[in-house]
Protein backbone atom coordinates (compact mmCIF):
# COMPACT_ATOMS: atom_id res chain seq x y z
CA UNK A 1 0.00 0.00 0.00
CA UNK A 2 1.48 3.18 -0.76
CA UNK A 3 2.21 5.76 2.05
CA UNK A 4 -0.70 8.53 0.30
CA UNK A 5 -3.67 5.77 1.68
CA UNK A 6 -1.92 4.55 4.49
CA UNK A 7 -1.34 8.11 6.22
CA UNK A 8 -4.98 9.12 5.56
CA UNK A 9 -6.65 5.28 6.36
CA UNK A 10 -8.02 5.30 9.74
CA UNK A 11 -9.79 8.80 8.83
CA UNK A 12 -11.46 6.86 5.61
CA UNK A 13 -12.21 3.70 7.27
CA UNK A 14 -14.20 6.14 9.74
CA UNK A 15 -16.21 7.53 7.29
CA UNK A 16 -14.19 10.76 7.74
CA UNK A 17 -13.69 12.51 4.13
CA UNK A 18 -10.91 12.49 2.74
CA UNK A 19 -8.62 14.89 0.51
CA UNK A 20 -8.46 15.28 -3.40
CA UNK A 21 -5.07 13.21 -3.01
CA UNK A 22 -6.17 10.44 -1.46
CA UNK A 23 -9.36 9.18 -3.78
CA UNK A 24 -7.06 10.52 -6.37
CA UNK A 25 -4.61 7.77 -5.51
CA UNK A 26 -6.94 5.26 -4.72
CA UNK A 27 -9.19 5.78 -8.30
CA UNK A 28 -5.92 5.33 -10.44
CA UNK A 29 -4.40 2.27 -8.16
CA UNK A 30 -5.58 -1.10 -8.22
CA UNK A 31 -3.36 -2.29 -5.65
CA UNK A 32 -4.46 0.46 -2.84
CA UNK A 33 -7.84 0.20 -4.03
CA UNK A 34 -8.15 -3.85 -3.54
CA UNK A 35 -6.38 -3.54 -0.36
CA UNK A 36 -8.45 -0.53 1.04
CA UNK A 37 -11.73 -2.67 0.04
CA UNK A 38 -10.47 -5.65 1.80
CA UNK A 39 -10.15 -3.54 4.86
CA UNK A 40 -13.04 -1.93 4.30
CA UNK A 41 -15.41 -5.47 4.53
CA UNK A 42 -13.42 -6.07 7.41
CA UNK A 43 -14.14 -3.07 9.15
CA UNK A 44 -17.90 -3.57 8.76
CA UNK A 45 -17.62 -6.81 10.06
CA UNK A 46 -16.09 -5.97 13.20
CA UNK A 47 -18.92 -3.39 14.07
CA UNK A 48 -20.98 -7.12 14.61
CA UNK A 49 -18.86 -7.57 17.83
CA UNK A 50 -20.47 -4.72 19.01
CA UNK A 51 -23.59 -5.30 22.05
CA UNK A 52 -26.44 -4.79 20.82
CA UNK A 53 -28.05 -2.77 23.96
CA UNK A 54 -26.94 -2.19 27.19
CA UNK A 55 -26.66 -5.64 29.54
CA UNK A 56 -27.57 -5.58 32.60
CA UNK A 57 -25.53 -7.27 35.35
CA UNK A 58 -27.80 -10.28 37.02
CA UNK A 59 -29.19 -9.33 40.66
CA UNK A 60 -26.68 -10.23 43.35
CA UNK A 61 -23.59 -10.35 40.58
CA UNK A 62 -21.15 -8.74 43.48
CA UNK A 63 -22.36 -10.97 45.81
CA UNK A 64 -20.62 -14.38 43.59
CA UNK A 65 -17.41 -11.81 42.53
CA UNK A 66 -16.76 -11.32 46.45
CA UNK A 67 -17.28 -15.36 46.48
CA UNK A 68 -14.68 -16.25 44.13
CA UNK A 69 -12.44 -13.85 45.26
CA UNK A 70 -12.30 -15.44 47.82
CA UNK A 71 -11.94 -18.70 46.70
CA UNK A 72 -9.48 -17.92 44.25
CA UNK A 73 -7.55 -15.87 47.28
CA UNK A 74 -3.79 -17.78 47.38
CA UNK A 75 -4.17 -18.60 51.53
CA UNK A 76 -1.35 -18.94 53.72
CA UNK A 77 -0.64 -21.91 56.04
CA UNK A 78 -1.88 -20.49 59.31
CA UNK A 79 -5.25 -20.09 57.55
CA UNK A 80 -5.29 -23.29 56.16
CA UNK A 81 -4.89 -24.84 59.62
CA UNK A 82 -7.55 -22.17 61.10
CA UNK A 83 -9.95 -22.71 58.40
CA UNK A 84 -9.82 -26.52 57.92
CA UNK A 85 -8.88 -28.36 61.28
CA UNK A 86 -8.27 -31.77 60.11
CA UNK A 87 -5.46 -30.54 57.66
CA UNK A 88 -3.84 -28.72 60.64
CA UNK A 89 -4.23 -32.15 62.40
CA UNK A 90 -2.19 -33.35 59.44
CA UNK A 91 0.62 -30.99 59.20
CA UNK A 92 0.69 -31.19 63.42
CA UNK A 93 1.79 -34.58 62.58
CA UNK A 94 3.76 -34.61 60.34
CA UNK A 95 5.74 -31.88 62.21
CA UNK A 96 6.13 -34.57 65.42
CA UNK A 97 6.96 -37.07 62.69
CA UNK A 98 9.53 -35.08 61.60
CA UNK A 99 10.38 -33.94 64.90
CA UNK A 100 11.07 -37.45 66.02
CA UNK A 101 13.15 -39.25 63.31
CA UNK A 102 15.53 -35.92 63.01
CA UNK A 103 15.83 -36.41 66.92
CA UNK A 104 16.58 -39.59 67.24
CA UNK A 105 19.15 -39.01 64.09
CA UNK A 106 20.99 -37.08 66.61
CA UNK A 107 20.86 -38.94 69.11
CA UNK A 108 22.23 -41.69 67.17
CA UNK A 109 25.14 -40.18 66.00
CA UNK A 110 26.09 -38.73 69.32
CA UNK A 111 25.96 -42.42 70.75
CA UNK A 112 28.10 -43.86 67.89
CA UNK A 113 30.48 -41.14 68.92
CA UNK A 114 30.71 -41.87 72.57
CA UNK A 115 31.00 -45.51 71.82
CA UNK A 116 34.55 -44.89 70.03
CA UNK A 117 37.78 -46.18 71.09
CA UNK A 118 38.59 -44.90 74.77
CA UNK A 119 41.67 -46.78 74.69
CA UNK A 120 44.59 -44.85 74.35
CA UNK A 121 46.39 -47.48 72.26
CA UNK A 122 43.57 -47.74 69.95
CA UNK A 123 43.20 -44.05 69.74
CA UNK A 124 46.52 -43.85 68.91
CA UNK A 125 46.24 -46.74 66.33
CA UNK A 126 43.63 -44.41 64.56
CA UNK A 127 45.39 -41.34 64.19
CA UNK A 128 47.92 -41.26 61.12
CA UNK A 129 51.31 -42.28 62.27
CA UNK A 130 53.92 -39.39 64.09
CA UNK A 131 56.71 -38.78 62.14
CA UNK A 132 58.12 -37.67 65.44
CA UNK A 133 58.01 -40.88 67.80
CA UNK A 134 58.75 -38.06 70.78
CA UNK A 135 55.50 -36.46 69.98
CA UNK A 136 53.92 -39.94 70.14
CA UNK A 137 55.77 -40.33 73.90
CA UNK A 138 54.60 -37.07 75.11
CA UNK A 139 51.34 -37.77 74.34
CA UNK A 140 50.98 -41.06 75.91
CA UNK A 141 52.85 -40.10 79.18
CA UNK A 142 50.41 -37.23 79.14
CA UNK A 143 47.72 -39.98 79.41
CA UNK A 144 45.90 -39.55 82.54
CA UNK A 145 43.40 -42.94 82.99
CA UNK B 1 -6.29 17.29 36.42
CA UNK B 2 -4.51 14.40 35.52
CA UNK B 3 -6.48 11.12 35.98
CA UNK B 4 -4.43 10.17 38.77
CA UNK B 5 -5.84 12.66 40.93
CA UNK B 6 -9.27 12.42 39.61
CA UNK B 7 -12.27 10.79 41.47
CA UNK B 8 -11.64 7.94 40.01
CA UNK B 9 -7.91 7.46 40.57
CA UNK B 10 -9.04 8.27 44.10
CA UNK B 11 -10.80 4.96 44.04
CA UNK B 12 -8.57 3.07 42.06
CA UNK B 13 -6.12 3.97 45.22
CA UNK B 14 -8.70 3.11 47.63
CA UNK B 15 -9.09 -0.73 46.20
CA UNK B 16 -4.80 -1.08 45.98
CA UNK B 17 -5.08 -0.45 49.78
CA UNK B 18 -7.22 -3.46 50.43
CA UNK B 19 -10.53 -1.27 50.78
CA UNK B 20 -13.47 -3.64 49.36
CA UNK B 21 -16.14 -1.17 49.67
CA UNK B 22 -13.81 0.71 46.85
CA UNK B 23 -13.67 -2.69 44.57
CA UNK B 24 -17.75 -2.88 45.02
CA UNK B 25 -18.02 0.31 43.46
CA UNK B 26 -15.82 -0.51 40.71
CA UNK B 27 -17.70 -3.67 40.03
CA UNK B 28 -21.03 -1.70 40.02
CA UNK B 29 -19.66 1.02 38.09
CA UNK B 30 -18.34 -1.24 35.45
CA UNK B 31 -20.22 -4.04 35.61
CA UNK B 32 -22.96 -3.54 32.74
CA UNK B 33 -19.95 -2.56 30.50
CA UNK B 34 -18.51 -5.67 30.88
CA UNK B 35 -21.53 -7.44 30.10
CA UNK B 36 -21.77 -5.66 26.97
CA UNK B 37 -18.47 -6.69 26.01
CA UNK B 38 -18.82 -10.21 26.92
CA UNK B 39 -22.43 -10.53 24.98
CA UNK B 40 -20.86 -8.77 21.89
CA UNK B 41 -17.73 -11.42 21.50
CA UNK B 42 -19.53 -14.81 23.41
CA UNK B 43 -22.50 -16.34 21.80
CA UNK B 44 -23.23 -18.74 24.99
CA UNK B 45 -25.39 -16.77 27.12
CA UNK B 46 -24.88 -19.19 30.15
CA UNK B 47 -21.22 -18.50 29.99
CA UNK B 48 -21.49 -14.56 30.27
CA UNK B 49 -21.65 -14.13 33.83
CA UNK B 50 -18.76 -16.92 34.54
CA UNK B 51 -16.36 -14.73 32.28
CA UNK B 52 -17.17 -11.57 33.78
CA UNK B 53 -16.82 -13.01 37.17
CA UNK B 54 -13.17 -14.18 36.00
CA UNK B 55 -12.57 -10.81 34.87
CA UNK B 56 -13.47 -8.94 38.08
CA UNK B 57 -11.42 -11.61 40.14
CA UNK B 58 -8.65 -10.58 38.16
CA UNK B 59 -9.33 -6.68 38.81
CA UNK B 60 -9.48 -7.16 42.30
CA UNK B 61 -5.97 -9.47 42.34
CA UNK B 62 -3.97 -7.89 39.74
CA UNK B 63 -5.43 -3.77 40.78
CA UNK B 64 -2.52 -3.39 42.93
CA UNK B 65 -0.27 -3.71 39.08
CA UNK B 66 -2.79 -0.51 37.70
CA UNK B 67 -0.12 1.90 36.62
CA UNK B 68 -2.88 5.24 35.85
CA UNK B 69 -1.26 5.22 32.24
CA UNK B 70 -4.53 4.40 30.72
CA UNK B 71 -8.26 5.17 32.70
CA UNK B 72 -9.73 2.68 34.99
CA UNK B 73 -12.63 1.22 31.86
CA UNK B 74 -9.59 0.52 29.39
CA UNK B 75 -7.65 -1.29 31.59
CA UNK B 76 -10.89 -3.66 32.30
CA UNK B 77 -11.67 -3.67 28.91
CA UNK B 78 -8.30 -5.41 27.86
CA UNK B 79 -8.85 -8.06 30.70
CA UNK B 80 -12.44 -8.60 29.28
CA UNK B 81 -11.33 -9.11 25.68
CA UNK B 82 -8.43 -11.29 26.47
CA UNK B 83 -10.83 -13.08 28.93
CA UNK B 84 -13.50 -13.51 26.20
CA UNK B 85 -10.68 -15.12 23.66
CA UNK B 86 -9.02 -17.50 26.39
CA UNK B 87 -12.61 -18.77 26.95
CA UNK B 88 -13.24 -19.41 23.25
CA UNK B 89 -9.66 -21.01 23.19
CA UNK B 90 -10.10 -23.05 25.85
CA UNK B 91 -13.36 -24.26 24.46
CA UNK B 92 -11.95 -24.89 21.02
CA UNK B 93 -9.75 -27.16 22.76
CA UNK B 94 -12.34 -28.95 24.90
CA UNK B 95 -14.38 -29.70 21.95
CA UNK B 96 -10.98 -30.72 20.13
CA UNK B 97 -10.04 -33.33 22.68
CA UNK B 98 -13.66 -34.64 22.49
CA UNK B 99 -14.17 -34.83 19.19
CA UNK B 100 -10.98 -37.07 19.11
CA UNK B 101 -11.80 -39.68 21.15
CA UNK B 102 -15.17 -40.34 19.11
CA UNK B 103 -15.54 -41.73 15.85
CA UNK B 104 -16.61 -39.71 12.65
CA UNK B 105 -20.20 -41.06 12.59
CA UNK B 106 -20.43 -40.05 16.41
CA UNK B 107 -18.90 -36.61 15.86
CA UNK B 108 -21.66 -35.88 13.02
CA UNK B 109 -24.35 -37.43 15.35
CA UNK B 110 -22.93 -35.00 18.66
CA UNK B 111 -23.09 -31.78 16.24
CA UNK B 112 -26.62 -32.49 15.16
CA UNK B 113 -27.71 -32.81 18.45
CA UNK B 114 -25.88 -29.35 20.18
CA UNK B 115 -28.43 -26.47 20.27
CA UNK B 116 -28.87 -24.57 17.31
CA UNK B 117 -27.01 -21.63 18.81
CA UNK B 118 -24.36 -23.20 18.77
CA UNK B 119 -23.73 -24.13 15.55
CA UNK B 120 -25.08 -20.92 13.77
CA UNK B 121 -26.50 -21.49 10.14
CA UNK B 122 -26.38 -18.74 7.55
CA UNK B 123 -30.21 -18.39 8.28
CA UNK B 124 -28.80 -15.77 11.45
CA UNK B 125 -26.03 -13.63 9.42
CA UNK B 126 -25.40 -11.49 12.44
CA UNK B 127 -24.23 -14.51 14.07
CA UNK B 128 -22.96 -16.08 11.35
CA UNK B 129 -20.49 -12.39 10.81
CA UNK B 130 -19.74 -12.69 14.82
CA UNK B 131 -18.61 -15.94 14.82
CA UNK B 132 -16.36 -15.25 11.52
CA UNK B 133 -15.18 -11.95 13.16
CA UNK B 134 -13.74 -13.59 16.21
CA UNK B 135 -12.32 -16.39 14.22
CA UNK B 136 -10.30 -13.77 12.43
CA UNK B 137 -9.27 -11.89 15.71
CA UNK B 138 -8.42 -15.09 17.28
CA UNK B 139 -5.21 -14.70 14.69
CA UNK B 140 -3.93 -12.07 15.74
CA UNK B 141 -1.82 -10.64 18.53
CA UNK B 142 -3.03 -9.71 21.77
CA UNK B 143 -1.93 -6.09 21.04
CA UNK B 144 -3.23 -5.87 17.68
CA UNK B 145 -6.78 -7.41 18.91
CA UNK B 146 -7.04 -4.52 21.42
CA UNK B 147 -6.17 -2.08 19.30
CA UNK B 148 -8.76 -3.16 16.25
CA UNK B 149 -11.59 -3.44 19.56
CA UNK B 150 -11.26 -0.04 20.39
CA UNK B 151 -11.02 1.57 17.31
CA UNK B 152 -13.46 -0.51 15.29
CA UNK B 153 -15.90 -1.65 17.97
CA UNK B 154 -15.98 1.50 20.93
CA UNK B 155 -15.12 3.83 18.42
CA UNK B 156 -12.27 5.50 19.69
CA UNK B 157 -9.74 7.90 17.65
CA UNK B 158 -6.66 7.68 16.71
CA UNK B 159 -5.98 10.20 19.21
CA UNK B 160 -7.38 8.69 21.90
CA UNK B 161 -5.80 5.34 21.37
CA UNK B 162 -2.54 7.19 21.18
CA UNK B 163 -3.44 8.80 24.61
CA UNK B 164 -4.93 5.16 26.01
CA UNK B 165 -1.43 3.18 24.96
CA UNK B 166 1.49 6.16 25.66
CA UNK B 167 2.44 5.66 22.03
CA UNK B 168 2.62 8.28 19.14
CA UNK B 169 -0.28 8.51 16.29
CA UNK B 170 1.82 7.54 14.08
CA UNK B 171 3.09 4.28 15.51
CA UNK B 172 -1.04 3.62 16.20
CA UNK B 173 -1.83 3.75 12.49
CA UNK B 174 0.61 1.46 11.58
CA UNK B 175 0.34 -1.13 14.22
CA UNK B 176 -3.87 -0.92 13.34
CA UNK B 177 -2.73 -1.13 9.48
CA UNK B 178 -0.66 -4.06 10.02
CA UNK B 179 -3.34 -5.80 12.15
CA UNK B 180 -5.94 -4.98 9.41
CA UNK B 181 -3.68 -6.46 7.10
CA UNK B 182 -3.10 -9.89 9.00
CA UNK B 183 -6.95 -9.77 9.32
CA UNK B 184 -7.49 -9.67 5.59
CA UNK B 185 -4.77 -12.62 5.09
CA UNK B 186 -6.37 -14.53 7.56
CA UNK B 187 -10.09 -13.98 5.85
CA UNK B 188 -8.25 -15.42 2.91
CA UNK B 189 -7.20 -18.37 4.22
CA UNK B 190 -10.28 -18.70 5.91
CA UNK B 191 -12.34 -18.48 2.86
CA UNK B 192 -10.26 -20.98 1.30
CA UNK B 193 -10.66 -23.27 3.60
CA UNK B 194 -13.42 -22.76 5.73
CA UNK B 195 -13.31 -26.37 7.67
CA UNK B 196 -10.06 -25.23 9.00
CA UNK B 197 -10.89 -23.27 12.08
CA UNK B 198 -13.41 -24.47 14.41
CA UNK B 199 -15.08 -21.60 16.69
Amino acid sequence: MHQVILNRLEEYLSGAPSPREFTAHLESCEECRAEVRGMQELSSALAALRAPEDVTAPPGFYARVAQRVDRERPRSLWSLCLLDPAFGKRVAFASLLTLAIFGSYLITRETDYAAGPTNPAAIMAQREPADNPDVMLATLASYEP
Amino acid sequence: MDYQNSQEGALVRRAQSGDEAAFREIVERYQSKVFSIIHGIVRQRNDVEDIAQQVFAKVYFSIRNFDFRSSLITWIYKITVNECFDYLRKRKVRRLVYESDLSEDEVRRVENTEPPVDRQPAADVTLARRDYVVKLLARVSEEERNLLMLKEVEGRSVEELAQITGMNENTIKVKLFRARQKLVKAAQRLDRAPGLVAG
